[in-house]
């Protein structure tokens, strides 16, 4: 019949484009699996065990190959050994850097040498499924050696709070383990909105993040310690475009800073700092020196690793105590010893 | 500029150069010997043999040897820069490696080829350098140092370098304001090192004429090392032949330069005869055969 | 012919000190916050006829606890390392010398920072525990300077050459040491200890130290300078010098000392500010000539003048950050040493 005729054509014509669609849709696994049944079929070929991968993009905009499932990984930064912890995935750690300290069992693990210039051949020799990377931390040459080696190479680079959260999440997910990625996530997204909270409309004090004082370091405000001075209710009285600029005495004289802040995990050495900083007549003009205004928090906010919102909430504890009434005295979830000099000192 | 009087710069010494003036042996090499060896219990790489001379004011001593002989050694034995192993070196009957390196400096002028200037310098400031012996650590200087810097710059006949650069000096020129240098220390006794190695034949007489003319009016003791044989015997007092560490004769040039001696010594056929001023000449023969 | 004369002498080095004092006052009003010179001079004058004690006003204190101490430690460095320089230009006859060729300046490095290593480990006051940098630093100054110079010897005495190798090698030594101690540490430790080694006018002092400064210097120079007539000798040649009168064992022993000595002071606090050392001698050379009796103290005046104005510049020109004393004498010595081997006269 005639209408039968056309009928039967629209219904080609939309099967067919139905499955356009389809395919269109799911193109990109097929080209993954169409990759992926290449290199099985290579890998088949060459009798050896059938191996996936998987196609990220890491934070630099690298597009990186990772084996599947991740059971082997060497992380060659503090923060990034931390928050393989964080994820619960610390099992698969098969090597770290020597300088990865916390939490203390990472300790343990097989080291592969400093951050900076770790040793290809012990890392090599763990046959690692992905290596972990950092941008602030680690160096072009270390990731061009890895990729001359074969060895898949995962770099972070957090710019500040928020990314670290961000960072720490997307990890969990290429990591495999993308629940505990989410979870770590919204605890400490929830924390930090907690902390919001606390704060409320009080003005952020300003203070002085003091890296070194001969000569006198500070911090820049674009990076992600001076976004985790402003978490905790802060703001630095240092407005520089470098990293790590070398401040004038002079300025922070003009400035007056209401508190100076260290990082410190054993306060002892910066307490004996401290009254040295304050037998001098320069560092004296300085209303906080003579105040002894001083915070001393955990060296986690030197790390963009999700310990750091620790210290956010630890330097948010001293600098708006009031608004902390009913929080428990010592913060058992760092871990570390707070030490508040200005508590310690007799009046 | 005003020149000063040859004679007056005699007046102008410090007090105390009153053997300057008679006319005693200024200079006296007795039985000198040296030995030298970079380790103590090896045999000696080179040794001096004993040498004895004598020269009194106004006179010149050359000493005459091939190369490596030892003149240089001799040299610095005279000068006291060199601790004899036996013998002694008296000038004015005191040892002269017992004289501290200033007192050294205030007697005993040594000219040497000059070693590269580090910074540049003007003629007279290189010549007033001479006038340090004198004065004490941390002194400027006084109006006698300049005028005795000036009148050993005209004694030399370089009275017009006094402001151009060392640098820009021609050889012979250089020469000369380095021996003024020499001369503005008013030693008693003046040392040159093969002063004529570098210099034209020309500028070779006007030096030793020079040297002569200088020794008799301000009555240096002139001591001269080279190897220059005619040089010697035109114008040395006495010459001191040494031929690979032995002295093998003294004496004024007339009864040093015998024909078979002088062969000896430097290994080459020679002729002497007498020249124009009485003193020996000395020819080299070319043709070895006509005898 | 126009031989150098006390008046001479006196009248160039006034003005040398006129300038020095234009610059000083320079330095005190620039800067971060605002200071009227009148003002403050005002309130000097009535603290000292009314034997106060405080300058209330806020830039006064500024002024006089934090910009005066580093243009005074300013002058002192400067002159020091000028002066040094001079002395071993000399003494190993080699104008490309300047005062770290011996090796002074990375023994007092790598003893700053065993000392850095070392106080948190030890229980001091909290004043000696400040000072210990310093003398840490100055301490490994003076083991490099005894051990430079047993290695520098030949037959006993000072030999410039033999010095100058053996100098060279043990910088280059302690250089590999330090580079490793770096890489040993992280984080923040590294990065102070880098800008330390740079060259810094910023350490704030016990006032007890300035005085240690001071007295150092003036015996050091005082040493050097009464040697400078045998140095002139000494550009002659070293066989020449010692023909004309020159105690050269005993003038190498003292420049040696004397000029390791101001660097190692120079160095102990404020790092190693480069090119001074080696500069400020040419330049005052070409423009007074090589008589040391003359160009050790315009030498002096001109580090002086040359540290204070780099300073000057370094903390007022990307506030609030600064710029490091010796990035900016090397960006400013490095064409100027360029210029001067042009004109032939370096």
């Amino acid at each position: 019949m005639h209408h039968t005729k056309r009928f039967g054509l629209i219904n080609i014509a939309g099967m067919l484009l139905r499955v356009l669609l389809a395919v269109i849709a799911t193109a990109p696994a097929m080209w993954a699996q169409t990759a992926l049944t290449a290199s099985t079929t290579s890998a088949a070929q060459n009798g050896a065990p059938a191996q996936t991968f998987r196609e990220v993009v890491d934070e630099t905009g690298r597009t990186v190959r990772i084996p599947q499932p991740v059971t082997r990984i060497v992380s060659l930064a503090p923060s990034l050994t931390e928050t393989i912890y964080a994820l619960g995935l610390q099992d698969r750690l098969v090597g770290d850097t020597d300088y990865c300290d916390y939490p203390p069992e990472a300790q343990k693990k097989q080291k592969v040498g400093g951050a900076i210039n770790p040793s290809l051949e012990e890392i090599a020799h763990l046959r690692p499924d992905v290596v972990l990377v950092t941008r602030h931390l680690n160096t072009l040459d270390t990731v061009h050696s890895l990729d001359a080696l074969g060895i898949p190479s995962y770099a972070t680079d957090p710019q500040n709070v928020d990314e670290i959260v961000a960072s720490a999440k997307r990890l969990g997910d290429v990591l495999g383990a993308s629940e505990a990625g989410a979870a770590l996530a919204e605890e400490l997204q929830h924390r930090l909105d907690v902390l919001r909270q606390k704060i409320g409309a009080r003005p952020p004090r300003r203070v002085l993040f003091v890296v070194w004082t001969d000569p006198l370091i500070s911090v820049g405000k674009d990076t992600f310690i001076a976004d985790a001075l402003r978490r905790a209710g802060a703001v630095s009285i240092i407005d520089s475009k470098q990293d790590w600029p070398q401040v004038n005495l002079e300025e922070v004289a003009h400035l007056q800073p209401e508190v100076l802040v260290f990082a410190d995990s054993h306060g002892e050495t910066t307490a004996q700092h401290l009254d040295v900083l304050a037998t001098r007549p320069a560092w004296r003009i300085l209303n906080a020196v003579r105040d002894r205004n001083f915070a001393v928090i955990s060296e986690a906010v030197n790390r963009p690793a999700p310990r750091i919102v620790t210290a956010i909430e630890e330097l948010a504890a001293k600098l708006h105590p009031e608004a902390f009434v009913e929080k428990p005295a010592a913060d058992k979830m760092s871990g570390n010893m707070v030490l508040d000099v200005k508590s310690q000192c007799a009046h | 500029m005003s020149t000063v009087a040859p004679s007056a710069v005699g007046a102008m010494r410090s007090p105390g150069e009153a053997s300057r003036a008679n006319n005693d042996v200024r200079l006296s090499v007795e039985q000198v010997s040296y030995a030298y060896s970079p380790n103590p219990t090896q045999a000696p790489l080179f040794t001096l043999e004993a040498t004895s001379f004598q020269a009194r004011a106004g006179e010149i001593v050359a000493i005459l040897g091939p190369n490596a002989s030892g003149k240089s050694t001799l040299l610095k034995l005279i000068a006291g820069t060199l601790e004899p192993l036996s013998g002694k070196v008296l000038l004015s009957g005191f040892p002269t490696h017992l004289l501290t390196a200033r007192t050294r400096a205030q007697r005993i002028a040594m000219v040497q080829q000059e070693s590269q200037l580090l910074f540049p310098a003007r003629a007279w400031e290189f010549v007033l350098q001479g006038r340090h012996p004198h004065g004490r650590a941390l002194r400027f200087e006084s109006a006698t140092d300049l005028a005795v810097a000036r009148n050993a710059l005209a004694q030399v006949g370089a009275a017009q370098l006094s402001d151009r650069w060392m640098a820009e000096l021609s050889g012979g020129e250089k020469q000369r304001v380095i021996l003024a240098r020499a001369l503005a220390q008013q030693p008693l006794l003046l040392l040159l090192d093969e002063p004529t190695l570098h210099l034209d034949i020309a500028a070779q007489v006007d030096l030793l004429h020079g040297l002569r003319h200088l020794a008799v009016e301000n009555r240096y003791t002139v001591v001269v090392v080279t190897h220059e044989l005619n040089l010697a015997g035109e114008y040395a007092d006495h010459v001191v032949l040494i031929q690979r560490g032995k002295c093998l004769r003294v004496g004024p040039p007339g009864v040093v330069y015998q024909r078979e001696l002088l062969e000896q010594v430097f290994q080459t056929p020679l002729s002497v005869e007498l020249g124009p001023s009485g003193r020996p000449r000395v020819n080299v023969v070319a043709d070895r055969e006509s005898r | 012919m126009r031989p150098l004369t006390i008046q001479r002498l006196f009248l160039q080095c006034a003005a040398l000190a006129g300038i020095l004092f234009v610059v000083v006052i320079i330095a005190l009003k620039a800067g971060a916050v605002e200071v009227s010179l009148f003002a403050l001079g005002r309130d000097l004058i009535r603290v000292i006829v009314h034997h106060g004690s405080e300058i209330k006003s806020d830039y006064g204190l500024i002024v006089m606890n934090i910009r005066l101490p580093r243009i005074l430690l300013g002058i002192f460095v400067g002159a020091s390392l000028a002066v040094a320089g001079t002395g071993f230009q000399a003494l190993l006859r080699n104008p490309l010398a300047d005062p770290y060729v011996l090796g002074v300046s990375n023994g007092a490095a790598l003893g700053a920072i065993l000392a850095l290593l070392v106080s948190p480990h030890l229980a001091l006051l909290p004043a000696v525990a400040d000072l210990l940098t310093p003398l840490g630093a100055f301490l490994g100054a003076t083991a490099t300077i005894a051990a430079v110079y047993f290695l520098g010897r030949r037959e006993g005495q000072i030999d410039s050459t033999t010095l100058l190798l053996g100098g060279v090698i043990t910088g280059s030594f302690l250089a590999a040491i330090i580079m490793f101690l770096m890489t040993s540490e992280t984080g923040s430790n590294l990065r102070g200890m880098a800008y330390w080694l740079m060259g810094n006018l910023s350490t704030s002092l016990q006032p007890s130290v300035y005085w240690i400064l001071w007295l150092g210097f003036l015996l050091g120079a005082g040493a050097i300078y009464t040697t400078a007539s045998d140095l002139n000798l000494l550009l002659s040649g070293e066989k020449e010098a010692m023909h004309l009168g020159v105690d050269l064992p005993r003038v190498r022993l003292v420049v040696y000392i004397a000029a390791s000595l101001l660097t190692g002071l120079a160095v102990s606090v404020s790092g190693s500010i480069g090119y001074v050392g080696l500069l400020v001698p040419h330049v005052m050379r070409q423009i007074f000539g090589s008589d040391h009796r003359i160009l050790l103290p315009t030498a002096a005046f001109g580090g002086a003048i040359a540290v204070v104005i780099a300073d000057t510049i370094g903390r007022t020109v990307v506030p609030p950050a600064e710029l490091p004393v010796g990035a900016m004498t090397a960006l400013a010595g490095a064409p100027l040493f360029i210029y001067l081997l042009r004109r032939r006269m370096a």
